[in-house]
């Protein structure tokens, strides 16, 4: 198993950096119904930024819902039932953000279809849709075999790791892809350390705790010669 | 002089590589700021602090001030609290005062600019005097603007739909505006004199000073002698405690020069604390940091009771000194407190009366939330950044329409 740690890969894995900066619409709604209609309408990238971007937007420690729809029906419509629902859902089930959107809509009608009445915001909670501009440039950190790879994988800020694991996967248009698994099996091989990777239910983790992970992962896959510190 | 790399122990080198990185991209270019006050406030005090480390990192970056007589900062006042709601009356000489004093300043400046971030309504119609002056135009909000009154923000909007793009401090302040709107979250700097670590001796020799006694756990708020702080809802909060628990109260506020209601406002907080010996009011220069820095580090609690909040800094400030703090569920606070983990946000004086009672009880549980917001804070809310948001936010201006930018 130490070889193909040192091996060298064909192309080296070079991180990236990556600077998030949200931007609100200025469009709010009110109601679960508004909801419902405005998500019908809104640009992708709103989408996106909701369900995974916010949480490199602000990492606040304690949440319990893992997107901000749910975050909103559990504090805004104060209704637990449909936060529930709502963060159960799990975007990277689905392979493109039509059909991330098509399964919210579908949560939202059917759950509106049963209620007496529509539940409604209080005042000064309304949901505020935003979108985000990322901003990418090369890191001075690369990785030519696995073995570099996972001790940059511990250097690199979280927002590295939120490019190639998270944003990754709007940018290959894939939702189920991401830079580190691909980079993997085009220069490695390694179907089943690829499969794992690709089968990580990330959505409730943190950014930290995806780190921590990956390195799990590869540590358990490949042996001890890839050890990591936390 | 303090420096970028002073940083480096508490935010990590990787951070401040970055930074550096980053601005690699814009060597040279020039970034004017303007705004009304050069002390006192939560503005003069983050450009204080970003002007500098921003020409470090090689940006031609200046500070600019506008100057007003008191009628101008009347009028900019009632624009402050009308784009907080309340319903404020602006008559044409008002406006066409307003207008008068941004032309005098306009003919004073003689700058040029890649970007020019214009903070808050004071000196915002600049721009109709000064457009050439500046490739791009942004407009910095830094207010509470979540339900504006609507005659203010009309007026308002009239002037800053010519900008390029604008800045708020939260999605909820963001508006109809016929530009893109960027968020970009306030900061403090953890080497400033307000934030630095302060030794036991330096703590004990400001209490001395001020003449506070540590004979009973000390509740705190900072901040200025403003109606939307409600020091007054405060104080009710206090006497509820008080019926049950022993405490003190110390209410410190600071002046800011473009603030003409301070005075009205401090004569209603001496009046709700009299006959209270438990409460002191103390009347702090703008410039006294040192204190604020002592008075946050003693207290068991700090409280930020504010009705309206474009961010409470003074929350951030508290939560990077590790104390639980208990504030008003508006504005930014529901952003920086987050219960049982990070803090406290309260609706009434009911509610931070109890969450006080709350923590005087369980010293344990509030030395947890100190901890946490102060991660927290560490993460998000410092200057490193703040600085990071400018540099990206100047990027995003050659790039106005483009939401991916490969550099």
């Amino acid at each position: 198993m130490s070889n193909i740690l040192d091996r060298t890969a064909e192309n080296p894995f070079w991180f990236h950096e990556c600077f998030l900066m949200a931007m609100p619409l200025g469009k709010k709604v009110v109601n679960l119904r508004e909801l419902l209609e405005a998500l019908l309408e809104v640009d992708e990238s709103v989408l996106f930024y909701h369900l995974i971007q916010s949480r490199l937007a602000l990492g606040q420690p304690g949440v319990e819902y893992p997107n901000d729809f749910a975050l909103w029906a559990a504090n805004a419509l104060q209704d637990t039932k449909l936060a529930e629902k709502l963060s159960s859902f799990d975007p990277f089930e689905y392979h493109n953000l039509g059909l991330v959107r098509q399964a919210v809509v579908d949560i939202l009608e059917e759950y509106l279809w049963d209620l007496p009445t529509v539940p409604w915001a209080r005042s000064g909670f309304e949901f505020h849709f935003c979108q985000a501009s990322v901003v990418v440039m090369h890191s001075l950190i690369s990785a030519n075999t696995l073995k570099d790879f996972c001790a940059a994988l511990n250097r690199v800020g979280l927002d590295s790791i939120y490019y190639h694991f998270f944003e990754a996967r709007w940018r290959l248009g894939e939702l189920k892809g991401d830079d580190f698994s691909f980079w993997i099996e085009t220069n490695f091989g390694l179907p089943e350390l690829v499969t794992a990777i690709r089968d990580l239910d990330v959505y409730f983790y943190s950014l930290k705790e995806v780190r921590e992970t990956l390195l799990g992962l590869i540590h358990q896959h490949l042996g001890e010669l890839c050890d990591y510190s936390e | 002089m303090i420096t970028l790399n002073d940083y480096a122990p508490i935010v990590g080198d990787e951070v401040v590589g970055q930074l550096c990185r980053l601005a690699e991209r814009l060597q040279g270019r020039r970034f004017v700021h303007i705004n009304s006050t050069a002390v006192g406030g939560g503005v003069a005090e983050i450009l204080s602090r970003a002007v500098p480390l921003l020409n470090q990192l090689g940006l031609e970056t200046t500070w600019e001030v506008i100057m007003g007589d008191p009628a101008f900062f009347e009028v900019t006042k009632a624009f402050h609290n009308g784009l907080q709601g309340f319903k404020v009356h602006l008559t044409h000489a008002m406006l066409e005062h307003y207008r008068q004093v941004n032309r005098e300043n306009a003919r004073r400046f003689n700058w040029e600019a890649d970007v020019v971030l214009v903070h808050d309504p004071q000196p915002a119609t600049l721009i109709e005097e000064m457009r050439p002056q500046s490739r791009r135009w942004v407009w910095r909000c830094h207010v509470d603007a979540s339900r504006p009154h609507l005659p203010v923000w009309r007026f308002l909007r009239g002037i800053v739909k010519h900008y390029d793009a604008s800045v708020f401090s939260m999605s909820q302040f963001a508006q109809n505006l016929p530009h893109p709107q960027y968020l970009i979250r306030p900061s403090i700097d953890p080497l400033s004199e307000k934030n630095r670590s302060l030794t036991e001796e330096e703590i004990k020799a400001v209490l001395q000073r001020l003449g506070i006694e540590r004979d009973k756990p000390i509740i705190l708020q900072v901040s200025r002698f403003d109606s939307f702080k409600d020091p007054v809802g405060v104080i009710q909060a206090f006497r509820l405690v008080r019926r049950h628990t022993p405490c003190k109260l110390l209410l410190a506020g600071g002046e800011a020069t473009d603030d003409p209601e301070g005075p009205q406002i401090l004569a209603q907080v001496h009046e709700a604390a009299q006959g209270e010996p438990d409460i002191q009011v103390l009347l702090l220069p703008s410039d006294a940091h040192h204190e604020v820095n002592a008075l946050q580090r003693a207290a068991d609690i700090i409280v930020q009771k504010s009705t309206r909040e474009g961010f409470g800094l003074t929350v951030t400030e508290a939560m990077w000194k590790g104390r639980p703090v208990i504030g008003g569920a508006v504005g930014g606070i529901v952003l920086q407190l987050r219960d049982y983990h990070t803090g406290f946000a309260v609706h009434s004086p009911e509610g931070c009366a109890f969450r006080i009672r709350y923590l005087l009880h369980r010293p344990e549980m509030a030395r947890r939330m100190g901890l946490t917001a102060r991660e927290y804070v560490r993460t998000q809310f410092l200057i490193t950044r703040h600085i990071r948001d400018y540099l990206t936010l100047m990027i995003l201006q050659d790039n106005p329409n483009s939401r991916l930018i490969q550099l």
